[in-house]
């Protein structure tokens, strides 16, 4: 009905859009003018404004050969559009004018040409300009044009609803066989192409139909051809380009084709395509579908995320899963579907590609490496990240490929995934993670033995992290509470696990490294997790830094170590006395070793006497040496070497406060800013220079009242 | 409203729900009860067989013509990936959409409309009669016939190419953690141009979402056929045994050791220990009984020839019975043995799978 009521050819006197006034004589124009200037001021000074309302009056028959008005107008919409573009009311009236041949074909062709929208494109001018094209009068060539325009523009224009209906018409210039649904359609393309051949617009018209019916025809690309509809677009895409982007405005157009994201492929050509995304398209039906089939649409054919939305419940998974991964829009979708089949499907192709290409590659060897492989890495990367969880099919081949690796193939991908391993139950930690990444940690050099705790640590805060989601999830299910502890009790073996094996790396790497300073930082990112997994995570579990990490961070050279040892000492402490508490509250809680407590006061105990006491070497400390040993070594005052002023990394700090504070001493005496004063002085001195971590550990460990050493 | 409640009640609640997330999984895997995927990667490790059954002899009488077809030539072998809602109901409708996908695909570029009439017949055949347990799908035969407008009804069929899709005696716990829409038919057998095994296999993936790959016969498995062949050999001749080296040397050499069958069978049976297994004698093959096999032909070979055949890779196997090459070459020529050889080949195929 709606199709009828746009058919009948608008009558000439009517008016247009966006002017209402009816009156058609040219000789009160002016006045009109007048008026239309005392109105809106300033902006009837626009020739624009003059020369629209000229195109909206002008008379049906005017001659445009030697027409000066029309030519000054028309060059001044001309400079318009091709500066500015035009407004959405410029184009309807200029649409108009053209459509409606009222000065014939070439003014007609010369408006379509510089009909470049500032912003949009109102739809009703689109429709009025069909209608128009259905009169008839037009040649071919300029209804063409006109097509042409459209499509052009057709991201641009405001409503497309009603444009659908009248898709029809459209359609059937596609005879016209210079342009743009069901069988017969099909068949009709069909009927050109083997007349035509392998007309471009024709193939990429039959792809469009591959999308959206693939049981109809078959079809194959050369992959050159994908520059359908040559480049007569060409001239307004750049002018429209050279428009937006000098006024800046962002053209509300639809997510350009967010399903294909497909790179520009180089022209060296892959033999082996193991890494190559499939084509998302749609299941072919083998058998004829009942009503079902209509209700389902195909995920290619989903456009937009509000597409997306709309049809949430209607979506039809793709003929080739892997195929989500080349679209956001895709990946969307994938975060929502529950069906098992769907993620085995992509697991399968996901785990056939890696081993192809990293682990059964007898004869691509050469290809490792190479962009193509990096590329899809972080594009996996990219994906997990976003689904936040890792494939299955990742993860078996990671265990497999860390037996194989060298340790610097694509070191930055293989790390991150490794990150992404999922919750490896305690029992196999040893034989899948840790023997593999033994063997290559101590084998190399100290930038992986960083890459690979750092990688590690990742791991872990994925493991509490989900473990709080899913804490929190199960707390509003609760469906199998029992399960749950028992399932708790063996994540927590698994976090043990893993913090002792990286406790085994970190004790062995500061060793072989020398305590290199960059190892420590990553060492200390590790602990920074680990000192905080009951507080942060809610997990019942507190391991301590073992000394072999404690030690040399403590007696660091770099002030940075000490003071994020201080730091997480403090959450150490936090978090112990969190748990006593909690242990007071609820009865029963968790248990936390003794042995746990003593080690930490045992800590806590010698960095205090280090730093602030200036006692250190006493009898009974983890760090004895015998007093021969010590008075041979000629040190005075051994015993106050590592406080807050002796100790090597804050010597330069002590150093500077002293000349800060006598600047006129020529001598430095150290000793002097151990008076109680000068001491509470250097302690803010040293707070000032961002040392959080260690204001932290000496506010809540020392009373500020004590005096100093 | 209570949200919560809103969203308990939303039609689409299964859908639009936010899936599970698979840490849900590692924590299934503690508690012990499987998700129906049961793979929990790397946990399980399907291991190389180190006992097989030794060849059953299965009479030529009982052999469909369709089990004939299998014969007939040298195979590529490739692994598959389950393919995902194959159904053996439709056989038709797929050999319709090869045909048009082959067609459209010859000529690049140009469309082909669906089931109209074709230069190409492809026919999907159901071979029955392979399947050793109730898991395992049917065995699928696909030939591309020309056809030639001029030709009569009866004449036969120039054939392009053939393949066919089979799972003979696959582990069965593998099978039976798929879901009910996959088919596991893992070793894909094609004879025929590169090209159109190309076509084929990509018709495939995009139809039923599934992968290929090469499949390899490494030198264990090499050997296992030498030693099962050879353990026929009591029952039916396989004529010579022939084992092909190649040496690591420069230029590389090739050493082709062809002897006797009854020279074979003789050491095969001096090296069988049927005392070692509890039964008196099952007819099992242990992998140790093989290795103690080409240690002794080896060692002959060092004997006469001063040549270190271990520095070496067993690259082909063939006896009257057939022949298997590295690459991933097959030829079954006595129909006898031919479920024992797939079996074996099946259990590669599967070993191949990623997850």
């Amino acid at each position: 009905v709606t199709m009828a009521a746009t058919l009948i050819p608008p009558d000439l006197n009517s008016s247009s859009s966006t002017d209402s006034s009816s009156t058609s004589n040219r000789s009160i124009s002016r006045s009109l003018r007048v008026a239309e200037k005392a109105k809106k001021g300033i902006k009837a000074e626009d020739p624009i404004v003059a020369a629209l309302k000229y195109f909206s009056k002008v008379q049906k028959g005017t001659p445009c050969r030697g027409n000066d008005e029309f030519e000054n107008n028309l060059v001044t919409v001309e400079r318009v559009a091709y500066s500015k573009g035009l407004s959405p009311e410029a184009i309807s009236v200029m649409l108009e004018f053209a459509m409606s041949l009222r000065m014939g074909t070439v003014p007609c062709v010369r408006v379509l040409k510089c009909l470049l929208p500032s912003t949009v494109v109102p739809h009703q001018a689109v429709v009025r300009a069909v209608v128009w094209l259905c009169v008839g009068k037009l040649s071919i060539a300029t209804q063409v044009l006109f097509i042409k325009w459209v499509l052009t523009v057709f991201d641009m224009i405001d409503a497309k609803d009603n444009l659908r209906a009248i898709y029809g018409f459209l359609f059937s210039f596609v005879t016209e066989e210079n342009l743009v649904m069901r069988l017969f359609r099909v068949r009709k393309l069909l009927e050109l192409h083997s007349k035509l051949g392998k007309q471009p617009y024709l193939l990429h018209l039959l792809s469009l139909y591959k999308v959206f019916c693939p049981e109809l025809v078959t079809l194959s690309f050369n992959s050159r051809i994908r520059a359908g509809f040559g480049n007569h677009n060409g001239p307004w895409k750049l002018a429209l380009n050279a428009i937006q982007k000098r006024t800046a405005v962002l053209v509300p157009s639809d997510l350009p084709l967010a399903l294909q994201t497909q790179e520009k492929a180089g022209s060296r050509k892959r033999k082996l395509g193991h890494l190559d995304l499939p084509v998302l398209t749609a299941v072919v039906q083998s058998q004829k579908q009942t009503s079902l089939s209509q209700m389902v649409v195909p995920l290619a054919q989903i456009q937009s995320f509000v597409q997306l939305l709309e049809n949430l419940h209607l979506i039809e998974l793709p003929a080739q899963m892997g195929s989500l991964l080349g679209s956001s829009l895709a990946l969307h979708y994938l975060d929502c579907v529950q069906d098992e089949s769907a993620f085995l499907r992509i697991n399968f192709w996901l785990g056939h590609s890696l081993h192809e290409e990293f682990l059964f590659c007898g004869h691509g060897g050469a290809s490792q490496g190479s962009d193509e492989a990096v590329q899809f890495l972080e594009r996996l990367m990219s994906t997990q990240d976003f689904l936040q969880e890792g494939f299955s099919s990742v993860e078996a081949f990671l265990y497999k490929f860390l037996n194989v690796w060298d340790g610097s193939l694509l070191r930055p991908q293989i790390l991150a995934l490794l990150s992404n391993v999922p919750v490896v139950p305690s029992t196999c930690i040893s034989r899948l993670l840790s023997e593999p990444l033994e063997q290559l940690f101590f084998t190399s050099k100290v930038f992986f033995k960083c890459g690979l705790i750092e990688s590690l640590n990742g791991m872990l805060v994925k493991w509490l992290t989900w473990h709080s989601v899913y804490a929190l999830e199960d707390g509003r299910n609760s469906p199998l509470s029992s399960t749950r502890n028992v399932s708790r009790s063996g994540f927590m073996l698994s976090v043990g696990e893993l913090v002792r094996f990286v406790g085994r790396l970190a004790t062995l790497g500061l060793q072989l490294e020398g305590c290199h300073s960059l190892l420590l930082s990553f060492i200390l990112d590790f602990y920074d997790t680990v000192c905080d997994i009951f507080q942060k995570y809610g997990l019942p579990l507190v391991v301590m830094i073992p000394r072999s990490v404690f030690y040399p961070a403590l007696f660091a050279f770099d002030p940075i170590s000490v003071d994020r040892l201080a730091k997480i000492m403090n959450r150490y402490k936090i978090n112990l006395t969190a748990a006593k508490k909690q242990e007071k509250i609820t009865g029963k809680a968790f248990h936390i070793s003794l042995k746990t407590y003593q080690e930490f006061n045992h800590y806590l105990a010698f960095m205090v006497n280090c730093l602030w006491n200036s006692r250190i070497f006493q009898p009974g400390d983890d760090i004895e040496l015998s007093e021969e040993l010590l008075h041979e070594s000629g040190v005075p005052q051994y015993w106050a070497s590592f406080s807050l002023t002796n100790h090597p990394a804050f010597h330069c700090y002590a150093i500077d406060f002293h000349h800060k504070c006598w600047p006129e001493r020529r001598d430095v005496d150290l000793k002097s800013i151990q008076h109680l004063q000068q001491w509470g002085w250097y302690l803010e001195y040293l707070f000032t220079q961002g040392f959080d971590g260690l204001r932290q550990f000496i506010q809540s460990n020392i009373k500020t009242s004590s005096r100093g050493p | 409203m209570d949200p919560k409640t809103s969203v308990a009640r939303s039609p689409f609640s299964s859908v639009v729900q936010r899936r599970s997330k698979s840490y849900r999984q590692s924590y299934r895997s503690y508690v012990g009860t499987m998700s129906h995927l049961a793979y929990t990667p790397g946990f399980t490790k399907r291991r190389l067989t180190t006992c097989r059954l030794a060849p059953k002899r299965c009479s030529t009488a009982e052999m469909n013509p369709e089990q004939r077809a299998l014969l007939v030539r040298e195979w590529q072998l490739s692994y598959v990936t389950p393919l995902y809602r194959f159904q053996h109901g439709h056989l038709k409708t797929y050999s319709r959409q090869l045909a048009a996908f082959l067609v459209s695909e010859r000529q690049r570029g140009v469309a082909a409309e669906v089931g109209l009439e074709s230069t190409l017949r492809v026919t999907f055949t159901l071979v029955a009669g392979m399947a050793q347990t109730e898991e395992e799908a049917d065995t699928v035969f696909i030939k591309i016939h020309s056809k030639t407008p001029l030709a009569l009804p009866d004449d036969p069929q120039k054939v392009l190419w053939s393949g066919w899709l089979t799972c003979v005696g696959g582990d069965p716990d593998y099978l039976r953690t798929l879901p009910e829409d996959f088919v596991c038919l893992p070793l894909f057998c094609s004879g025929g141009t590169e090209g159109l095994t190309a076509l084929v296999k990509a018709w495939f993936q995009r139809t039923f979402d599934c992968c290929f790959g090469l499949l390899e016969i490494n030198s264990v498995n090499l050997q296992w056929l030498a030693a099962l062949w050879t353990d026929c050999h009591a029952r039916t001749s396989i004529k010579q045994l022939k084992l092909v080296w190649s040496l690591p040397a420069e230029p590389p050499m090739e050493v082709i050791y062809a002897m006797h069958a009854q020279d074979a069978s003789e050491l095969w049976r001096s090296v069988r220990q049927p005392g070692l297994r509890e039964e008196e004698d099952d007819g099992s093959v242990g992998l140790e009984e093989v290795a103690c096999f080409f240690k002794g032909l080896k060692s002959h070979f060092y004997r006469h020839f001063r040549v270190e055949l271990p520095a070496g890779r067993l690259t082909q196997v063939s006896t009257a019975l057939g022949s298997a090459k590295h690459g991933g070459r097959i030829k079954i020529s006595n129909s006898s043995y031919m479920i024992t050889t797939l079996t074996l080949l099946t259990e590669c195929a599967l070993l191949k799978m990623p997850i």
